[in-house]
């Protein structure tokens, strides 16, 4: 494994012209830069899906267990569900295994709640991207201009989020000129170490929830810059990567 | 010539136009309404300066009421920063007040970092954000504010001139 490399937060050049009776406020002003290891990243990733993994599975299954002591109880109408009764049977299963992927291929009726379950882990992730994209694009705003259009926000994005967070620049950005625009990258850092035991294709599946944080990311950046866009990300083949991000009509 | 800058009011302005935080460090006497009333004429100056000429954060002096000077300044992501300075006959220097308002821009992303802060309201109003403001978690924003508008106030007097 090659040298690490660090995940750079920008700093301004610092004015040499700063009167003296001012100084301690020079220090307010450029804190010293904070540096945190790229490494470390990918490792807080991969604990936090797999921590988020039991945790949606815990807040689903209590879910189940109250909207199904409600049924019991007759407040609401029992829910008419084929894959009710199978959840019931097959959630022991699953918690002794552990990974879905392993009971994924026998049970067609029981993909439903799984697909629940990774679709509240993809939403969590996307959560945590959010806070982290709108507090960093704080940050990395300090020293640049005022925005002049929706363009300039993206490329924005493209150049030092993606710097900042994974060591290059976007390497392909489309756009329809109305408000949905492409970024690919070939090489997307995240992802770009995994693999599985079982094959291509479910190493495709597993990506697609790791890419839910750093789609959050992006979300949580232009939400900051006002601009309420849907981003959702498209894992084809490792390691390449695209996110589509479609803008409101009118920005 | 040891200058004179007393810092009389901070305010931040949330992008949706909404109060942050106002904060005053002028005697007691005074009413500090004032300067609610400030901050929110400078809204209207600001969208002014920044529909005509943009790209530039640092705002300038927006303008001067009876005995304050009013700066402004807006970040990318569009939050507003007013201060009011008090006037005063010595120059200044328009390198400090960016300086200033680049440690309170500082100070206000230290602040908000702390995902604690808005986890209650996740729903994504920033309305209820300026409720908060008062409230002890953002202690720290107001003791950071403190600490800058003590560093400007202890500036004057410790150089004896020259």
């Amino acid at each position: 494994m090659s040298g690490r490399s660090s995940l750079q937060i920008p700093s301004s050049t610092s004015s040499s012209s700063i009167p003296a009776h001012l100084t301690p406020l020079a220090a307010l002003t450029d804190p010293p830069i904070r540096h945190v290891d790229s490494a470390m990243m990918d490792y807080f990733l991969i604990e936090v899906v797999n921590t988020l993994r039991e945790s949606s599975k815990v807040a689903l299954n209590r879910e189940r267990e109250r909207e199904k002591e409600m049924v019991e109880a007759g407040l609401i109408p029992p829910l008419a569900l084929p894959a009710k009764d199978n959840k019931d049977g097959t959630i022991s299963a699953r918690d002794s295994t552990g990974s879905l992927a392993s009971t994924k291929g026998g049970k067609t009726a029981a993909a439903g709640p799984i697909d629940e379950e990774e679709e509240a882990l993809k939403l969590r992730l996307e959560a945590i991207g959010m806070h982290v994209g709108s507090n960093f694009s704080e940050r990395l705003c300090r020293d640049r201009a005022l925005f002049t259009e929706t363009l300039d926000a993206i490329k924005f994005i493209c150049k030092d989020i993606w710097v900042a967070c994974w060591d290059k620049q976007v390497d392909n950005l489309r756009t329809n000129h109305r408000g949905v625009y492409v970024l690919q990258d070939n090489s997307f850092k995240t992802i770009s170490r995994l693999s599985s035991w079982q094959g291509r294709p479910d190493a495709v599946r597993k990506a697609k929830v790791y890419v839910s944080m750093p789609a959050g990311i992006i979300k949580g950046a232009l939400s900051r810059l006002g601009y309420n866009a849907t981003v959702s990300p498209e894992v084809t083949t490792l390691p390449q990567c695209t996110f589509q991000v479609k803008l409101p009509k009118g920005s | 010539m040891a200058p004179n800058l007393r810092l009389n009011a901070v305010a931040f302005i949330s992008p949706q136009n909404h109060p942050i935080l106002i904060r005053t460090f002028s005697k007691p006497d005074e009413t500090a309404i004032k300067y609610h009333y400030i901050a929110h004429t400078s809204l209207d100056v600001i969208e002014e300066r920044v529909s005509t000429k943009s790209s530039d954060c640092y705002l300038g002096l927006l303008y001067s009421m009876e005995d304050v000077a009013i700066y402004g300044y807006i970040t990318p992501l569009k939050v507003k920063i007013v201060i009011a300075l008090a006037l005063s006959d010595s120059v200044v220097r328009d390198m400090e007040i960016n300086m200033i308002f680049k440690a309170l821009h500082m100070a206000y992303y230290s602040a908000i970092s702390n995902p604690f802060l808005t986890l209650e309201e996740s729903s994504g109003h920033d309305s209820s954000r300026s409720l908060l403001a008062g409230s002890p978690k953002w202690k720290n924003l107001r003791s950071r504010i403190d600490e800058i508008a003590r560093i400007v106030g202890n500036s004057s007097g410790a150089s004896t001139g020259g």
